[in-house]
């Protein structure tokens, strides 16, 4: 069995501390009790502390209660219908009160859970039934209309010493021999959390029936809780250099960490000494990331780390008595929100740097450039035409469309350059290769000359070039007979990247 | 008639090239040889690497070089599958009708070190058959087993008069009228940069007939983001979240890279200090700053973060 559930508080008096809140709740039930509906509890702190311990507590006080939790699906229909007809009604007996337990409030997905938290806020509306809701982030987005109409109790991390006693009294229950000093490290490294101090416990002295400072070193490392919030939160909050190094050991991506650290200590620190120091060090940490990746020698990112976690701390003379949420990195949004543009400004760089020999940052540094071309009607379609731009690329450059008529005579233009190119090509050829017979070559290409109006020379030029090179080809061929490798797969790709060079000139 | 000026205008013959002499001189003489070492071109943007590249390309392969030759720049995938799948394919087949083949791989600072890893190791095996010329902003970058392969060439940017000649070719081309200010003008604007001046050129050209002084100073400013202003005067009024905005909008809408933005934050600053709007003392505090941050940027952190941490400097 859990010693979590078995050494459960069963009522309110046997839980540990929270003195105040104890007290509000025993007014808050005893006025139901009196026949005084109250407005609903909220209850709100971190995990681990005792918020469903005391809903369950609070359950025994009344006849029956209900329970919903993370786990069940709650869209408007299913929280309706569990327990939306028994709030509004009650029993013809009058005072048997049930109690509504709503676990994980805040953690009400956003679109699985559609209507969710409107139906929440219905059920408070009209609920004859003592109602308790539990949360984790009083900061959520999902209670802030739920906020207003709850009696708020926010509940603390758990002390150190509190623990301790309640982890004294299970090992004597429990009949385990355990180092002092070592159960007083256990109940400080669950960091508030009485929960999981609790389970470690249990999976170290279960059966060994002993805890030593050992056991505590390597069990504790090893189930290291912290989030990335937590470690933002301590490096911001804390001034303790270990409280910091503790709390930044997170499961992530360190350079992410440093983003967190970076988009929210703007938010923190007013001071702008403070922030240049903060930022100083957040310019340093992100060097020694940089230089660890390039180098491969990752032993840089304990340097990184110090720099992000105590360089930032301690770059506040005292800490600020406010409380800032802690966001994740608004760039992060911004460069969701326009994918789009972003895809469209590399779609363009990817069509210059074929065009052009250049990269896709080459390419971007030169649209300021395009834009002040684009202004002039002809460069643009002269410009669109050469990178074969869409009509949303074009837009990119300049607001209005390239006007029709300049189009028509653009095109009318290219198409007259390129008969004239053309006919001096099939001069060459004629002069090369088909001296003696000149008019039958000459008439040919002038024939579907009026018809083929469409921007597309390409494929007639490479008509004529097929001819041209043809005799190359043969010789070509007798050469690959001498190749070394993998004939086979040498002629297709010849024959593509000819294709291909007759484009990008 | 051709869209682009700076591809319409890119020299197609090494004896066309602007500058570099001396680097041009060298490289000729591989031409007509059974085999090239291979080439490394480092140097900063627009001074002629790629363009040489291609033209020695042209003149060593001669009339085959399309079929010999692959161009893989920064933007194709660049992975460690692409240099052993493509370069591979491509450096296992005969040359044909020319000496040898070549490939060429454009920004190659901006592989990573394990794609340079894998490079270097085909860079060993056709070394008869193939040779590389590799270009790279900062050689720094690469990894030095690449380097100690290569023959390295150093470009220069190019000198004032070098510059005002092409320019003056070009408008005399397109039949543009210009005064020498305005050419004096782009040349100090485009530090050197060949394809930044064409550039303005073109831009200032598509404005009306005339390239004079004052032409191209309303195409250079219009060219530059105004946001880059306003984010300094926002940091200097203590509004740092204002203006952590506009950097982070400036640079993921408008995909500014962080050289960029270190180049105009720098241009911006010491617009001000020339005009009087900045204490000279301050200014050096925040020039030290900004190179500080350019060269973090160029050694390969992020951009971002060293950029919000310079704009804290102007609060």
């Amino acid at each position: 069995m859990l010693w979590t559930d078995k050494y459960r508080p069963k009522n309110l008096k046997e839980i540990l501390g929270n003195n105040k809140e104890k007290k509000i709740i025993q007014d808050w039930v005893n006025n139901w009790k009196a026949g005084n509906p109250q407005q609903p509890l909220l209850l709100v702190g971190p995990p681990g502390i005792g918020k469903t311990t005391f809903a369950q507590a609070i359950a025994k006080e009344f006849s029956e209660y209900i329970e919903l939790n993370a786990s069940d699906k709650r869209s408007q229909d299913v929280i309706k219908s569990t327990i939306g007809e028994s709030s509004s009604s009650r029993s013809l007996f009058g005072d048997d009160y049930k109690l509504i337990i709503m676990d994980e409030v805040d953690g009400i997905h956003g679109t699985n859970d559609r209507g969710g938290v409107r139906a929440i806020g219905e059920i408070i509306k009209t609920s004859k039934h003592p109602l308790i809701l539990i949360a984790n982030d009083f900061y959520s987005k999902r209670l802030q209309s739920i906020k207003p109409k709850c009696q708020v109790i926010k509940m603390a991390k758990i002390r150190g010493p509190t623990i301790n006693k309640m982890l004294k009294n299970i090992a004597e229950k429990e009949g385990i021999e355990y180092d002092k000093e070592a159960l007083k490290e256990l109940s400080k490294k669950a960091n508030g959390d009485i929960r999981s101090a609790i389970n470690t416990f249990q999976a170290i002295a279960d059966t060994s029936h002993e805890l030593t400072m050992e056991d505590v070193e390597t069990v504790t490392t090893k189930d290291d809780r912290s989030t990335i919030i937590d470690g933002v939160m301590a490096t911001l909050k804390s001034k303790n250099p270990r409280h910091v190094k503790d709390a930044l050991r997170v499961d992530e991506d360190p350079t992410l960490v440093m983003e967190y650290i970076a988009e929210n200590v703007a938010r923190e620190y007013t001071n702008k000494n403070e922030l240049k120091k903060a930022y100083e060090n957040l310019s340093n940490a992100d060097l020694y990331f940089g230089r660890a990746q390039s180098t491969r020698n990752y032993g840089y990112w304990k340097y990184a780390t110090d720099f992000m976690g105590i360089g930032v701390s301690s770059s506040k003379r005292e800490t600020y008595k406010k409380f800032t949420p802690i966001k994740g990195p608004t760039v992060f949004t911004l460069m969701g929100r326009n994918r789009g543009k972003r895809n469209l400004r590399d779609g363009i760089a990817e069509k210059m740097s074929e065009k052009m020999h250049i990269s896709n940052t080459v390419a971007i540094s030169m649209f300021p450039y395009l834009e002040i071309m684009f202004q002039n009607d002809e460069l643009a379609w002269e410009i669109s035409d050469f990178l074969d731009l869409d009509k949303d690329e074009i837009k990119r450059f300049r607001k209005k469309v390239i006007p029709k008529s300049v189009i028509k005579k653009m095109e009318k233009q290219k198409e007259e350059m390129r008969i004239e190119e053309r006919d001096r090509r099939a001069e060459e050829l004629q002069n090369q290769m088909f001296a003696g017979i000149p008019q039958e070559i000459e008439e040919e290409p002038v024939r579907d000359e009026p018809e083929l109006i469409s921007p597309e020379p390409e494929t007639e030029k490479s008509a004529i070039e097929e001819e041209l090179i043809s005799p190359e080809e043969e010789s070509e061929e007798l050469m690959i007979e001498e190749m070394v490798e993998e004939e086979v797969e040498e002629k297709p790709k010849e024959k593509k990247n000819k294709q291909a060079s007759l484009f990008d000139f | 008639m051709s869209g682009p000026w700076v591809e319409k205008y890119r020299p197609q013959s090494l004896d066309d090239i602007v500058g570099q002499e001396h680097i041009i001189n060298r490289l000729k003489k591989y031409v007509g040889e059974e085999s090239m070492p291979n080439l490394m071109f480092t140097g900063p943007a627009g001074v002629g690497k790629t363009t040489t590249a291609l033209a020695l390309v042209k003149s060593i392969l001669g009339e085959y070089w399309r079929q010999n030759f692959l161009e893989l720049n920064a933007s194709d995938a660049r992975g460690i599958d692409t240099v052993r799948n493509d370069i591979k394919n491509f450096c296992r087949l005969k040359p044909v009708g020319a000496p040898f083949r070549i490939i060429f791989l454009d920004e190659v600072d901006n592989m990573t070190k394990d794609a340079q890893h894998a490079l270097r190791r085909e860079m060993e095996m056709y070394t008869k058959t193939a040779s590389f010329i590799l270009s790279c902003n900062y050689s720094s970058k690469i990894i030095d087993p690449i380097q100690s392969r290569c023959a390295i060439f150093r470009f220069a940017p190019l000198k004032g008069e070098e510059v005002i000649e092409r320019l003056k070719y070009i408008c005399n081309e397109e039949s543009f009228d210009y005064d020498e200010k305005g050419i004096e003008t782009i040349v100090y604007y485009a530090e050197g940069d060949m394809r930044k001046a064409v550039n303005i050129l073109q831009a200032t050209a598509s404005e009306g007939e005339h390239i004079t002084e004052d032409s191209v100073y309303d195409v250079v400013s219009k060219s530059k983001p105004q946001d880059i202003s306003d984010m300094i005067t926002k940091a200097l009024t203590g509004d740092f979240m204002g203006s952590r905005k506009l950097l982070h909008e400036t640079m993921v809408l408008q995909g500014t890279s962080g050289e960029d933005m270190v180049s105009q934050i720098y241009q911006e600053v010491s617009r001000r200090v020339l005009d009087g709007k900045m204490d000279p003392d301050f200014y050096i505090d925040v020039i030290e700053a900004i190179a500080n941050c350019d060269f973090r940027i160029r050694e390969g952190s992020n951009p971002r973060i060293q950029l919000e941490a310079l704009l804290t400097k102007f609060l």
